[in-house]
């Protein structure tokens, strides 16, 4: 954990131990602190590796709404190359991966590539201003999975976990765990994927 | 800024084997432990055979911010707070296909005795009955990680706060069982200073 963190969470005891502070009180304080402590996790580095399946498979369908609540389908985007992402806002790791992500969506930009980040429920008021927090603003597509319906449909056990889908709509790679995403071996992967015949 | 010089308690190699039928191999989990200098929270770190864990106390209120955060009951809240509660990172660092069943994995108490961890099935079977329908913060209950996969996720143990405990955990790389274990584990214990 961080300096940081760990000096407000050990204030927040002596605190929640000498005052006897109400429940209402240590819930405002808990939603206040939540997300830096829980961020605070003495994170591994992260790799870029990504497993290819061992044969592709099909990729379930979806429609899911956008920040500004412009509904998206899956299909919309058959033909591309689709880095497909689920994560949530107190996902540590999912915080650390998201730079990467926006710098390989900024150099792969105007190809046959997108970048879908699917949040896991939580609302877009709050995954905006969550992504004002980061260093580096995602400019890719984030879709809302309110329910976590989708997630389910691929398979989701933990966050983040992420997909390579090639032009025809098949999962081809997978990672469980962040990622830096703009790692030249991972650019490639997307290179061959794009270079198919669809 | 993170102060770097951490504390390094101890660092061990068990050789005790563990009587899992792990081909007959001794436990050579290595585990080094970390205390925050300024929480006294303490970090359990074990490197085995292409598989790591890492145990990070988290204490009581910390669990509690989290789930009224995602709209818990008082009840349930309290519920998974009265647990021993551990930030946990598992990692393959095989380069080989892994799998792992928290199912599979034990407390084991002072006087010997071996407890079942509670699953994030379980829980969330707890969960779905009080119209909880949250289903993210604990370990998966099941893996089958790739080269470089890894995993993290709230694990919880039903001891008594002031418990010291073993953990044994089990893991399979290329259908090969391995086991080890962290001895010595604590739970976090509010204003303790650990």
């Amino acid at each position: 954990m961080s300096e940081k963190s760990n000096n407000c969470a050990a204030q927040f005891q002596g605190l929640a131990n000498k005052m006897k502070l109400t429940q209402l009180f240590f819930t405002g304080l808990c939603l206040l602190l939540t997300t830096p402590l829980y961020a605070a996790w003495e994170q591994p580095t992260l790799g870029h590796e990504l497993t290819a399946l061992p044969k592709p498979v099909a990729a379930p369908g979806f429609n899911l709404r956008d920040m500004d609540d412009e509904p998206h389908s899956f299909a919309d985007y058959r033909g591309k190359v689709i880095l497909l992402n689920f994560w949530a806002t107190w996902c540590p790791p999912c915080r650390r991966e998201m730079p990467s992500m926006e710098r390989l969506y900024q150099r792969m930009q105007n190809r046959s590539f997108v970048v879908l980040a699917i949040n896991q429920m939580e609302s877009p008021d709050h995954v905006f201003a969550y992504t004002g927090q980061l260093e580096v603003v995602p400019n890719f597509t984030i879709l809302f999975d309110i329910n976590s319906e989708v997630s389910q449909a691929y398979r989701v056990n933990g966050l983040p976990t992420s997909y390579l889908i090639d032009k025809k709509g098949n999962i081809r790679y997978r990672a469980i765990g962040g990622r830096e995403f703009d790692h030249p071996n991972v650019e490639q992967l997307i290179n061959t994927l794009m270079n198919e015949h669809e | 800024m993170r102060i770097q010089l951490s504390i390094l308690l101890s660092t061990f190699i068990l050789l005790a084997s563990t009587g899992s039928g792990c081909a007959g191999s001794a436990d050579t989990t290595k585990v080094s432990i970390y205390k925050n200098p300024d929480t006294g929270l303490l970090t359990w770190t074990a490197i085995a055979d292409g598989f790591s864990v890492e145990l990070i106390q988290l204490l009581p209120d910390f669990v509690r911010a989290i789930y009224a955060k995602h709209g818990f009951s008082p009840e349930e809240i309290e519920d998974i707070a009265s647990y021993c509660v551990f930030g946990t990172i598992i990692k393959n660092t095989s380069g080989k296909t892994l799998t792992y069943a928290v199912s599979d994995w034990r407390s084991i108490d002072a006087g010997g005795t071996e407890a079942k961890i509670k699953t994030k099935s379980q829980w969330l079977a707890q969960w779905k009955k009080a119209g909880i329908n949250f289903s993210w913060t604990l370990l998966p209950d099941v893996g089958t990680f790739y080269a470089g996969d890894w995993q993290q996720g709230f694990t919880t143990v039903k001891l008594p706060r002031t418990s010291v405990f073993d953990l044994k955990f089990v893991w399979q790389i290329e259908g090969v069982e391995h086991v080890g274990k962290i001895k010595q584990l604590r739970c976090a214990v509010p204003g303790a200073g650990q």
